[in-house]
């Protein structure tokens, strides 16, 4: 089986802090992690590898720092990886994004691929079922468990009050909910051997064969209207009660402000 | 979120701003190294400590373990981190990867540390206790035993001990009773009974090895006629398999102030007649195998004070800047003005900025001594090996002594600025403080690292090795004194340095006159002064770097203007942190120490003078 995995690297927001005075971010030295939902999604696929001898391949599009995104995926386990990068992709909106992966991806061999949700830094979540309309192929979108059965993958796919299970025939598309695993630990050994022993393949704009009207800024259709600062407001107010109280407590509140 | 367990970015800048790691890449030994493998491996060890070690901290406490039938149960929620411990091959990482390590410098392993044992050390030193052991049969083993034991104990699978104390041996080492006796086979009967072995039974690991000090039938009283035997818990065959049980017992495990997590043991060797041990090295010269890794445990316990102080530090002032108290000092009459986060009273700030002082000092030292490993291992001219090692050894016990004293200090200074509220066990600081106590006692008590710098390395090899300490301090003043901001702590630090000559060359001839007694009366005041030129070296070192990054980023800016450009701008502000701490503790702290100096060398000797009946009591 061969499964391939987009991941994007993004910068960890768990470690952006505001400036208190003027609520902007504080970018400035904030490491960078692959993106969470999309690690969910390479432990599945590790996991896969290790029950059924899949060979994984991790693919991103990204500057070339991205680099050490993929760097950190073959640490885990990944056994190719592949860095899409160049000029012409900067400024890529969600569907130049997804055209770009898909361009890629259409000369590849595949069963499985996996993408997160959403990322992060965008939380989108349209760039994996745009990838699978690109393809053709089905997509799953937000996963919370998935299994191989014979030639197809079950997925219970996460509703906010349910969750459906779904059976599509691979090839396909899964996108993955960081719920999905606790994604494993690099081990020093593999990062060293992730470095020395490894390579990552670069593919540039030459190497996909795609229309200059569907990659970077020229091929992105998305407009930015407006981008604004939300106010920072204090911190909630929490309170421990059991479920009962607790629900006598929102109500008054509620009542308190006249929403009820 | 507020950085935890240690500031990445400070670990950063002693890496790579002040001691320039990538340098050690050069080294054929480090040649597949890089700075982006470097940073991967610190990335990944803090993130290990933050989600999986730290959660166990209090929980291990609260638990602690349980004894029962000569078994000791650790926490339940140490055996997920162990797993992940293992499986991540966390546990050797600076071995030769041709005996299971990972080959890491010891100064990168060293910023590994600080995570995994600043997170929970007594935790930690389960993982660490196969490999520390392990390390003197990997040295003084025979191939046999190297081959039986290596793998097993640097992967984590069997676990370590040091086994020196007993009731009524304990500084005094050379007074053990435990004895071995030659057996037909080859190997020796072991039996005897030590006490406050950590780690010594626990159902972490299969196994345990112990390396248990005996004195053979007829061998020379003291520390001279010891050996050293390696014992397991469970008996080890020839092929590395495992046998039945070697008649070692746990008769009971210490109730203790703190580290209510890690076993202290008593441990009954051979109470059937049972017990075997294997030599390692040759007999009657275990002190000398043994003191391999006695220096590597004093290192760590140095490594233990300094951890527990930068967590301690990070938690005091996370909350410094949360908690509101009181107003500005002028306005504390005006009852309208807001309270203030108490960041902003002065007290508060000389404690945090007294913390952070020592917190970084210890850091570069203790890297700084990691770095000195590196080139002790990887030096191939003699004579500079010989250097390294110098320095090594003159500096272990300060950096046991001085960093197990300060990190209890900066843990006290945290429950301080937390108020009532860090005395409760609602906030972490508490048990910080209780669990560092111990680390001015054990691997050889502070008042013992004092008589050993007093009375072994001080004088090592004519003084020359002392001095050649000194001299490395003045690289670092000759580097200050040409940059503007730090000429005048530059000249405070060269006084400093002339009086501990004088000081070390006063003491040194004291200790050799028949006013012996006084001079050892002195040793611990002189290794604390010695520590604290050490710390002003080292932040005297960082400010120097810091200083040209500070002037590149804020330019010639004064007054007003340069203070909101390094407000703003958050690498300035590091760096401003690095001159404003070397200026504090140059300014009002080591002219105290220069008091403490001229105390030691007047050399009032009413500490000897005193008669035992006048103690009172």
């Amino acid at each position: 089986m061969k499964i391939i995995v987009c991941v994007k690297q993004v910068p960890d927001t768990t470690e952006v802090r505001l400036d208190p005075v003027t609520g902007t971010l504080l970018r400035e030295g904030i490491p960078s992690i692959i993106n969470p939902d999309d690690k969910a999604g390479l432990e599945a696929a590790l996991r896969l590898k290790d029950r059924y001898e899949a060979h994984v391949t991790v693919l991103t599009m990204g500057p070339p720092q991205a680099d050490l995104a993929l760097r950190e995926a073959l640490a885990m386990g990944a056994d190719a990886a592949i860095l899409l990068t160049d000029r012409a992709f900067g400024g890529a909106d969600t569907w130049a994004t997804s055209s770009t992966l898909a361009s890629a991806l259409s000369a590849l061999e595949y069963d499985l691929i996996i993408t997160g949700r959403q990322a992060i830094d965008g939380d989108t979540a349209q760039v994996g079922p745009q990838i699978a309309e690109h393809l053709g192929i089905p997509n799953i979108s937000y996963a919370e468990d998935l299994r191989i059965e014979g030639n197809t993958v079950v997925v219970r796919r996460q509703y906010e009050d349910r969750s459906h299970i779904l059976r599509a025939e691979m090839p396909c598309l899964v996108t993955a909910l960081s719920e999905l695993n606790e994604p494993r630990y690099m081990t020093p050994r593999g990062i060293f051997e992730a470095f020395r022993d490894r390579t990552v393949k670069i593919l540039t704009r030459a190497d996909l064969a795609i229309d200059d009207g569907n990659i970077g800024l020229k091929g992105s259709p998305t407009r930015v209207m407006k981008s604004f600062t939300k106010a920072v407001r204090g911190k909630g107010t929490v309170v421990e009660l059991d479920a009962r109280d607790a629900a006598g407590w929102i109500i008054e509140r509620l009542q308190e402000k006249f929403v009820l | 979120m507020a950085q935890l367990i240690a500031d990445r970015r400070d670990v950063d800048f002693v890496l790579y701003e002040q001691l320039e790691a990538e340098k050690l890449c050069g080294y054929a030994r480090y040649r597949e190294f890089n700075r982006k493998t470097f940073d991967l491996v610190v990335d990944e060890a803090r993130s290990l400590a933050i989600k999986e070690i730290l959660p166990t901290l209090a929980p291990g406490d609260r638990e602690g373990l349980a004894f029962a039938d000569g078994r000791v149960r650790v926490p339940e929620c140490f055996h997920r981190p162990y797993k992940l411990y293992r499986e991540g091959e966390w546990t050797a990482v600076t071995a030769d990867p041709a005996v299971g390590g990972q080959g890491l410098p010891h100064l990168i392993a060293q910023a590994v540390g600080d995570y995994h044992l600043g997170a929970n050390y007594a935790f930690t030193l389960f993982g660490w206790s196969g490999f520390g052991a392990g390390e003197m049969i990997e040295i003084f083993g025979t191939p046999e035993q190297r081959e039986m034991f290596l793998k097993p104990m640097y992967s984590g699978r069997w676990g370590g001990t040091m086994v020196l104390t007993e009731p009524n041996a304990g500084s005094d080492v050379g007074a053990l009773t435990t004895t071995g006796r030659r057996l037909e086979d080859g190997t020796y009967a072991i039996s005897g009974a030590k006490i406050f072995i950590t780690g010594g039974e626990h159902d972490l690991t299969e196994n345990i090895i112990h390396p248990v000090l005996a004195r053979i039938e007829e061998a020379p009283a003291g520390t001279k006629g010891i050996s050293l035997f390696i014992v397991p818990k469970i008996w080890v065959n020839a092929d590395g398999s495992l046998g039945g049980p070697n008649d070692v017992a746990c008769t009971g495990i210490e109730e203790k102030m703190g580290i209510h997590a890690s076993p202290t043991c008593s441990l009954a060797f051979g109470g059937k007649g049972q017990c075997r041990g294997l030599l390692l090295g040759e007999e009657h010269k275990g002190m000398k195998v043994m003191f391999h890794m006695m220096n590597s445990a004093r290192l760590l316990v140095g490594a233990i004070g300094f951890t527990s102080a930068s967590a301690a530090y990070l938690y005091a002032l996370d909350y410094a800047r949360q908690r509101r108290q009181g107003r500005d000092l002028e306005k504390s009459f005006d009852p309208e003005a807001p309270q203030v986060p108490i960041i902003r009273h002065p007290d508060v700030r000389r404690m945090l900025l007294w913390m952070k002082a020592h917190v970084e000092g210890m850091r570069s030292l203790i890297y700084y001594a990691a770095r000195l490993l590196d080139h002790i291992r990887c030096e191939s001219d003699p004579l500079q090996r010989d250097y390294w090692q110098g320095m090594m050894d003159l500096l272990t016990p300060v950096i046991k002594a001085y960093c197990s004293d300060k990190g209890f200090e900066v843990c006290s200074q945290a429950v301080q600025v937390y108020g009532g509220y860090g005395y409760t066990r609602e906030y972490p600081v508490e048990q910080l403080l209780r669990d560092v106590r111990i680390a001015a006692i054990y691997e050889g008590t502070n008042g013992i690292q004092a008589m050993d710098l007093l009375g072994r390395k001080l004088g090592a090899k004519g003084g020359a090795v002392f001095m050649n300490l000194l001299q490395e301090i003045q690289r670092v003043i000759a580097r200050a004194r040409g940059l503007e901001p730090l000429a005048g702590l530059a000249e405070s630090l060269a006084q400093a340095v002339e009086r501990l000559g004088q000081t070390a060359l006063y003491l040194g001839q004291t200790a050799m006159s028949p006013k012996l007694r006084t001079a050892f009366a002195h040793a611990t005041p002189f290794q604390e002064v010695m520590g604290d030129v050490v710390m002003a070296w080292m932040l005297l070192w960082r400010a120097s770097v810091a200083v040209p990054q500070l002037e590149r980023l804020v330019g010639p800016a004064a007054g007003e203007e340069r203070g909101s450009k390094i407000e703003g701008h958050k690498q300035a502000a590091f760096y401003e942190g690095q001159v404003q701490a070397a200026r504090y503790f140059i300014n009002s702290l080591l002219p105290v120490t220069m008091g403490k100096m001229t105390a030691i060398l007047a050399a009032d000797s009413a500490v000897v003078d005193i008669p035992e009946a006048a103690f009172g009591g």
